[in-house]
């Protein structure tokens, strides 16, 4: 039982990041209707920049991060201005095809810029608390209550001020928002700055938790992508729900099962969904 | 050029026929370094390709390497495999046949070596294989192929020796179990370990881009293991070792990481790694071996301003064992006839790394491997500690290498 837990409590913290990273997917998606693959890059960045700021200006980990999130912002938006942008209105594979070259740009970048070495960020929640055969690192825990705050917050952002309307507006039916005056480029811009702030600070957790390194955030893209499968596309309580899911799955599948398919069960798991509920547990039919 | 005079055609033909005879000639001899100069091997390549070139420049320095009547200087040149099979044959190839090279040195990884090793038997050259631990290289005793580096077994064994002295009976495993010489350090390791009654009770892998490890060692755990043993590589191997930590795993933690201090402690305090074993081969450890290995950290640090690698010198001495089996064999010419006085060379006087000798005090075996001694390294208190040698046969594991082919 005490192994079960342990294997649970450990999958949530995995998992509250891969929530993180697909919340930030699945704005862009079910807004804007964007296969955004790139954000895992996008989210190695703001890990990096947030070491470089914790390191080099000495700030604590959170004045890291929160220094962080409005750069990742306006580079998200600079992102959908110049990259996305323009092919807006074409067929939604040349969207994808732009992702897959912004992704290689960003993790190109982010090789010249930050080497090829693994980066840890240091922060000082280092301790261990043992509760009767369950140990709980307090780094964990951290990355937890930051994923359900910076959750929190974004749903609250969405659902109660009139920016958020908009966005939701753009979500339903974007033809019907514009005819309403909804300013549609306002919208995306918002979108993605939303989106890659939530990226930022998925990637400064990982990088806290973790490592980041060439790599890294191409895996958590495509989880992030499998969360969305999980959850269903486009839809915020999916991704809350999927990414905890696909965390504790994992932890289990490698704890009861075998180590060696732990990145197996996420693609696993997507098939299945695809085949038996392919709207995902939360979407819309 | 027009003669003027037959006289002066007479001198210049008379001195041209004296010149042999007045001084020994002297030719260029080209070594070729195949390996990793980029990409991921390169941590351990480029310095093996550095330790190359400073050993061909002090043997320049020194007169060059004098075999019969001709004086040979050494010209390095150096070919990126990357790491990959593809490469390093596309690579080895040009050498061959581009740049005429014979004899080929550095080899750091185990993929693109035995990719090379496999058509190099039919060429007229001679390969000295460094860092690559993949035992396949030299079990199939290829006559022209020789290696500086143990194969990852003869360490495992050492190892399980070690363990097994130290009491443990239920160890549990975590490591790149996909990648061969790991899992053959391991199996080396069971046999051992079997021989006292002990048993491994788990066998948990992790991959090179994996950073968590709780649920493996979570699952370890639960079985009550009275030791656990890491074999991988250094970036993910620090976080199993925090990991464990965190997860309140108190037993020995032995690992076949290698890895300095400086990159543990990016992932793990010092306090976490306290009591960590690293069991390897001695390699580049300056308390463990002699002056040899202290002029050789000196005079890498001052010619290239950064320390030398602990398996660097695996390539170093692959040149002085070049020279020395040139000597004897009188000539560069025949890389067949070098090969055969390789086979039954001593150990050089310049090597760097602590060999043992084989059969007739040579220091390869009949496949072609030399063997380093292999020790027990501990964290202490924020540093590495050589603690002692790990009891290594040598002689019998070379048997028993004669014996299989891969």
């Amino acid at each position: 039982m005490n192994e079960f837990l342990q294997q649970i409590l450990n999958g949530l913290a995995i998992g509250s990041v891969y929530t993180l990273v697909a919340l930030g997917l699945t704005v862009v998606f079910g807004i804007l209707g964007i296969a955004h693959f790139a954000h895992g890059s996008l989210a190695m960045f703001g890990g990096y920049l947030t070491f470089v700021f914790s390191t080099s200006m000495g700030l604590s980990f959170f004045a890291s991060i929160a220094m962080a999130m409005p750069v990742g912002a306006v580079m998200g938006m600079l992102i959908e201005r110049l990259a996305y942008r323009p092919v807006r209105d074409a067929p939604h594979i040349n969207a994808f095809i732009i992702a897959l070259g912004l992704t290689m740009m960003l993790e190109g970048g982010n090789l010249l810029l930050f080497g090829a070495d693994q980066v840890i960020i240091q922060t000082p929640y280092q301790q261990v608390f043992d509760f009767g055969g369950i140990f709980v690192a307090q780094l964990r825990m951290v990355v937890i209550v930051t994923a359900v705050t910076l959750v929190a917050v974004v749903t609250l952002l969405l659902l109660k001020t009139k920016t958020g309307k908009s966005v939701r507006a753009v979500a339903q039916n974007r033809h019907a928002a514009v005819l309403m005056g909804v300013n549609v480029n306002f919208v995306s811009s918002v979108v993605f700055a939303i989106s890659s702030a939530l990226g930022v600070a998925a990637g400064a957790l990982i990088g806290a938790l973790l490592a980041l390194a060439p790599g890294v955030g191409e895996s958590f893209a495509v989880k992030g992508f499998a969360v969305l499968i999980l959850g269903g596309l486009g839809s915020l309580p999916g991704a809350i729900l999927g990414g905890l899911v696909l965390g504790v799955s994992e932890s289990l599948a490698a704890g009861f099962l075998s180590s060696a398919y732990k990145d197996v069960i996420s693609f696993l798991i997507m098939i299945l969904v695809l085949l038996v509920m392919p709207q995902g547990l939360m979407g819309k039919k | 050029m027009k003669f003027k005079t037959p006289l002066t055609l007479a001198a210049l033909v008379i001195s041209a026929a004296l010149s042999p005879a007045v001084h020994a000639s002297e030719e260029v001899l080209v070594l070729g370094v195949n390996d990793a100069l980029t990409g991921g091997g390169a941590v351990y390549g480029l310095p093996q390709a550095n330790a190359v070139q400073m050993a061909a420049d002090e043997i320049n320095a020194a007169g060059g390497i004098k075999a019969g009547s001709i004086t040979y200087k050494l010209k390095v040149i150096t070919s990126d495999d990357k790491a990959n099979p593809t490469e390093a044959t596309n690579s080895v190839r040009k050498l061959i046949d581009r740049d005429n090279v014979k004899y080929l040195v550095g080899f750091c990884c185990s993929g693109s070596t035995s990719a090379v090793a496999s058509f190099i038997a039919k060429e007229d050259a001679l390969m000295l294989v460094g860092n690559a631990a993949e035992r396949a290289i030299t079990a199939q005793g290829i006559p022209n192929v020789f290696r500086t580096r143990p194969p990852a077994d003869f360490t495992g064994s050492a190892a399980g020796t070690f363990v097994a002295q130290k009491g443990a009976r239920n160890v549990a495993v975590i490591g790149a179990l996909e990648v061969g010489f790991y899992t053959q350090y391991v199996d080396a390791f069971e046999k051992e370990l079997n021989k006292v009654g002990g048993k491994i009770i788990a066998k948990e892998a992790f991959g090179l881009r994996d950073r968590d490890m709780t649920p493996q060692l979570t699952k370890i755990r639960g079985l009550k293991p009275d030791a656990i043993l890491v074999v991988g590589y250094v970036e993910p191997a620090a976080f199993v070792y925090r990991q464990a930590v965190e997860l309140g795993l108190n037993v020995p933690r032995y690992g076949f990481t290698s890895g300095s201090e400086e990159q543990f402690l990016k992932v793990v305090t010092s306090a976490q790694m306290e009591g960590v074993w690293d069991l390897r081969p001695t390699e580049l450890t300056i308390e463990a071996l002699g002056p040899q290995a202290k002029a050789y950290d000196a005079n890498y640090r001052k010619k290239f301003n950064q320390s030398p690698t602990p398996s660097s010198p695996y390539a170093y001495d692959q040149v002085y064992v070049l020279k020395n089996a040139i000597e004897r064999a009188g000539s560069a010419k025949d890389a067949k006839k070098v090969a055969e006085a390789v086979r039954t060379l001593p150990i050089p006087k310049e090597a760097v790394m602590k060999y043992m000798a084989n059969d007739g005090s040579a220091m390869f075996d009949q496949n072609g491997q030399a063997y380093t001694s292999n020790g027990a390294f501990q964290w202490q208190k924020g540093k590495w500690v050589f603690v002692s040698e790990l009891p290594s046969d040598n002689k019998a594991y070379s048997q028993f290498l004669r014996s299989i082919r891969k």
